[in-house]
């Protein structure tokens, strides 16, 4: 956005710079905005930014002897005057220069004595454990986002594996279907019997009424004949035929009493 | 004697080239700026420096007052750095030159000031009468109050010149008493010397509390004014 607002600038600078009907449509209104804020019209970003990774930082630095002259020095003297050179050169040196006066013993010498003695005593002590201060910041920061990637990557497989799971269940979802399907059968068939059973029951009543009605007026129809016999016969006994009737009942039962006195009684 | 005391204090020209400028510059060489997403060691720590002096310094100013987050950082970076490296000896320390405090306190001082001014101008004008006084002591106390206002950018200048020049000198008249009793009594200058280890690891912690202070109360005054 910013090479487009500064391009946008230095085109409006310089028309001839570049072909406006290369740039977008959108692009005046940004133009007219940023042209009252970017007066100057630099072009950034000239350059081909850089297409291959940067080469990796050496991891430590190159050795020192005094922390001060670099191992290499000592190595390019060795062939000449061995191991005890170079200390033979800078002795001689310090006290050429001490002895000449080139450098003039000060207030400010015991200064530095102090000063520099305070910070090797300070650097010999503390010095590796602000290295290892330092790379711990540094591996905290990778440890930081390594989280983040793993949480990530472990989030994605999580997912995938329920959508494996999800799918595995998708296959067993016949059974559902099953039961609920025999369920529904079942349902169908029990309603069925249960109203063939109400049908006959309605018929059983209605036959059943039929037959009673008919047995009733059976019976009525016996009792009436019975009574009417009844009736009849009784209306045929006269007054007469009962009298003769009771008397000769009377005499066999006088009959009987005389036979039956010889028995004993039981 | 009287004329090496103070020239580690002229501003250093060689041959007549004023290389003050150059002297200035020098301490941004130790701040490198990050590049990649891990660092090397010394970017680690600055990054992580800065990050704990930023949450301390700024976590009291609202929006308007963090955006001077950068020149609050850079200030106690430079004032830190220059003060730590004029340690060194034969090192000349720009913060010792009144002039240079003077252009860094002033600037930032009525920047802070007409800031409030322009933007809360009833608040600021109500500092200069603080809550709660008697009725009869308020023209004195008004008097007072803008003469303390007035003050400030030269307090910042001279406590930070004093503080810095004073280390130095006395660590020069230390060191100086120190070399004469070297000839005459090793004895009495071993005990000086332990005086001026002793002071040498004063002036570490103010060079680097003076630069805090200065920091802090420009802060402060940001903080009044936002």
């Amino acid at each position: 956005m910013l090479s487009r607002v500064v391009l946008s600038a230095a085109a409006t600078a310089a028309p001839c710079l570049k072909n406006p009907a290369v740039l977008g449509p959108g692009f005046y209104i940004s133009a007219i905005a940023t042209h009252r804020v970017l007066q100057a019209t630099r072009i950034f970003h000239t350059g081909q930014p850089s297409l291959a990774p940067l080469p990796p930082l050496p991891e430590y630095g190159g050795k020192v002897r005094f922390g001060l002259i670099p191992e290499e020095f000592f190595q390019f003297l060795y062939p000449k005057t061995g191991v005890t050179g170079p200390y033979v050169l800078g002795t001689g040196l310090i006290l050429y220069c001490l002895s000449k006066e080139i450098y003039v013993i000060s207030p400010e010498t015991f200064t530095a004595i102090s000063t520099i003695g305070l910070l090797v005593y300070g650097i010999k002590k503390y010095g590796a454990s602000v290295g290892e201060f330092a790379d711990k910041l540094n591996e905290q920061k990778i440890a930081q986002l390594e989280e983040v990637k793993q949480a990530s990557i472990k989030q994605i497989q999580d997912a995938i594996d329920m959508e494996k799971s999800q799918q595995a269940l998708v296959q067993k979802r016949h059974y559902l279907f099953d039961v609920q399907r025999n369920n529904i059968a079942m349902a169908l068939e029990v309603t069925y019997r249960e109203r063939l059973y109400r049908v006959y029951k309605e018929v059983k009543n209605r036959l059943d009424y039929h037959i009673s009605v008919q047995n009733m007026m059976h019976r009525k129809e016996q009792e009436h004949m019975i009574n009417w016999v009844e009736k009849h016969v009784v209306q045929s006994i006269s007054a007469q035929q009962e009298k003769e009737t009771i008397a000769k009942c009377i005499a066999d039962l006088k009959l009987l009493a005389k036979k039956a006195k010889a028995q004993p009684v039981l | 004697m009287n004329e090496n005391l103070f020239a580690s204090f002229i501003t250093p020209t060689i041959v007549g080239i004023p290389i003050v400028i150059l002297i200035i510059m020098t301490p941004s060489i130790i701040f490198p700026s990050p590049t990649r997403l891990i660092n090397n060691r010394l970017t680690s720590l600055q990054q992580w420096l800065v990050q704990l002096i930023l949450k301390q310094l700024m976590s009291i100013h609202n929006t308007k007052g963090r955006t001077w987050s950068l020149m609050l950082i850079s200030l106690i970076l430079f004032i830190g750095s220059t003060n730590l490296l004029g340690l060194l000896p034969h090192s000349f320390t720009p913060t010792t030159q009144l002039s240079m405090n003077l252009g860094m306190a002033i600037s930032l001082w009525a920047a802070a000031v007409i800031k409030g001014f322009r933007h809360k101008t009833k608040a600021s004008l109500a500092h200069f009468l603080p809550q709660g006084t008697p009725i009869p002591l308020i023209p004195m106390l008004v008097i007072i109050e803008t003469i303390s206002l007035f003050i400030q950018p030269m307090a910042l200048a001279v406590r930070l010149t004093a503080n810095i020049t004073a280390g130095h000198l006395l660590m020069h008249l230390i060191g100086g008493a120190t070399l004469v009793l070297t000839s005459i009594s090793p004895a009495t200058a071993s005990i000086t010397f332990i005086i001026l280890t002793l002071l040498t690891i004063l002036e570490f912690a103010v060079a680097l509390i003076q630069a805090y202070v200065f920091t802090l109360l420009v802060s402060l005054y940001l903080h009044d004014n936002t």
